[in-house]
């Protein structure tokens, strides 16, 4: 598992990813969740606060670097 | 490896609960939002976290998942897993085990003689089957140690019995000092080749013979007195005459496999034939059992039934003819080598009598009629016949 570990670090050497696939976000390296609703999620990322917002949003998987969250999203929003 | 379990948190605020695991630490994923409640599948070492730092909340474990799923399932029914495993290792032992050596053979003697052989090499009842190049090696040695008692061996197993195939030796041991024949004519015909090997010819090609006439004299003869007697040997081909007959249906039942082909069980105690599953091929079929073990006197037998279908085929008198001769060459064929062929041939009477056309028919044949008499000071009409070294003693 640490191969893999190291693997990612090497493939992943940012300080945050954001990737938007099929009604999905996916967020690397979030700092804290700040807020949660079906309309608007609130993350906080090294350089800004990412608020989402759109209908229907649910988080589909979570750990303590990385969000997973499904939904239609209409807005997002950089709050340096 | 990761132990994840599945659990349902029973809360009507669920974002305010993911809000919660999160300022917990708690890796979650696979979340599914149900009405009431949040399923999940979190890590165990998590839910512990979970039961003390939100006690309000009801956490229930439904389910485990991976290989700790597959884990509990195994525990779950062990005993049916258990007695899988056990009847299957059961069938393996008893299928690999011998339960009957039959030695088909008349002799007894040689079948004792091969039973010991095959005691010794440790094939015996209720032990277990020996691979294919096993059994090579064992037919090897036997026939080796039993050369001048064996001609040929067979093992042949099927199933849970073995049959071992024996035929024996024959060494034919003749009297040299009786060894002195003529070529004798097996059959009346008219002479139309003749060659000589050893002997002196009495017949000449156009010359009829009848059935025992001298053809090749094995005494050779100086002005009228017998110098010396020796086993003749040659080759005489002459015409000779057939009268066949043959009845042919003008109607008949041909069977066609049609390709469906379905497999079924057969359970076989002595005469009588059960078969295990119900049928799935038509009324018309023909079935070929394949032998797979033996237990305590049943016989199971895998059985593939092909489905089949009838045409009826009806000739009229001139194909049934035709039919009824091409069947008369290929039955007289087979009894003809190389050198024998069919002369001439002739219907001489036809009949149609229920359903059915009589064929009478007249056939001249060139064929090999020579054949070996033996005989000692004076000739001896006993005479065997045989394709081409006619062996036959007389005493």
């Amino acid at each position: 598992m640490r191969i893999l570990k190291n693997l990612q670090n090497f493939l992943y050497d940012q300080d945050y990813f954001i990737d938007i696939f099929n009604d999905c976000l996916h967020v690397y390296y979030y700092i804290d969740l700040l807020n949660l609703s079906d309309k608007s999620i609130e993350l906080k990322l090294k350089e800004f606060i990412l608020i989402i917002s759109g209908q229907d949003l649910v988080v589909s998987k979570m750990d303590k670097h990385e969000i997973l969250i499904k939904g239609i999203i209409n807005n997002m929003e950089f709050k340096r | 490896m990761k132990h994840y379990l599945l659990v349902r948190i029973k809360t009507s605020k669920k974002t305010n609960l993911l809000l919660k695991l999160n300022k917990l630490n708690v890796d979650i994923k696979n979340i599914i939002y149900e009405p009431n409640y949040l399923k999940f599948q979190i890590l165990s070492s998590d839910l512990k976290k979970i039961k003390k730092y939100l006690v309000s909340f009801e956490v229930e474990i439904i389910d485990e998942t991976g290989i700790y799923k597959l884990k509990e399932e195994l525990k779950k029914n062990n005993l049916i897993i258990t007695g899988i495993i056990f009847a299957v290792i059961i069938f393996l032992i008893l299928s690999n085990i011998i339960v009957k050596i039959n030695i088909i053979h008349e002799d007894s003697h040689l079948r004792e003689l091969i039973s010991s052989s095959l005691a010794e090499a440790g094939v015996t009842r209720l032990s277990f089957k020996k691979s294919y190049d096993e059994y090579e090696k064992i037919i090897a040695n036997i026939k080796e140690e039993y050369k001048d008692k064996i001609e040929w061996l067979e093992i042949d197993v099927e199933g849970m019995v073995i049959n071992i195939r024996v035929e024996e030796r024959i060494i034919n041991e003749y009297d040299k000092s009786s060894n002195t024949c003529h070529i004798v004519a097996g059959k009346s015909g008219i002479i139309k080749s003749i060659t000589t090997k050893r002997g002196v010819a009495e017949v000449s090609i156009n010359d009829y013979v009848s059935k025992g006439d001298i053809l090749i004299n094995g005494n050779i003869k100086l002005n009228d007195e017998v110098k010396t007697s020796i086993c003749a040997s040659g080759t005489v081909y002459a015409e000779v005459w057939y009268q066949v007959n043959a009845t042919i249906p003008l109607t008949e039942e041909k069977v066609k496999d049609t390709g469906k082909m379905r497999y079924n069980f057969l359970i076989k105690k002595g005469s009588v034939e059960t078969v295990i599953l119900k049928s799935r091929v038509g009324e018309e079929k023909r079935v070929e059992n394949k032998f797979l073990f033996s237990f305590f006197g049943f016989e199971v037998y895998l059985q593939k039934e092909y489905e089949v279908e009838i045409e009826k085929i009806t000739y009229n008198e001139e194909e049934a003819t035709k039919k009824g001769i091409a069947l008369i060459h290929e039955k007289l064929e087979l009894k003809l080598d190389n050198f024998e062929s069919i002369i001439e041939e002739k219907v001489l009477q036809k009949e149609l009598k229920n359903n059915n056309i009589y064929i009478d028919m007249f056939l001249a044949v060139r064929e090999q009629i020579g054949i070996k008499e033996y005989f000692d000071d004076s000739r001896s009409d006993t005479s065997d016949e045989d394709d081409n070294e006619y062996t036959n003693r007389i005493n």
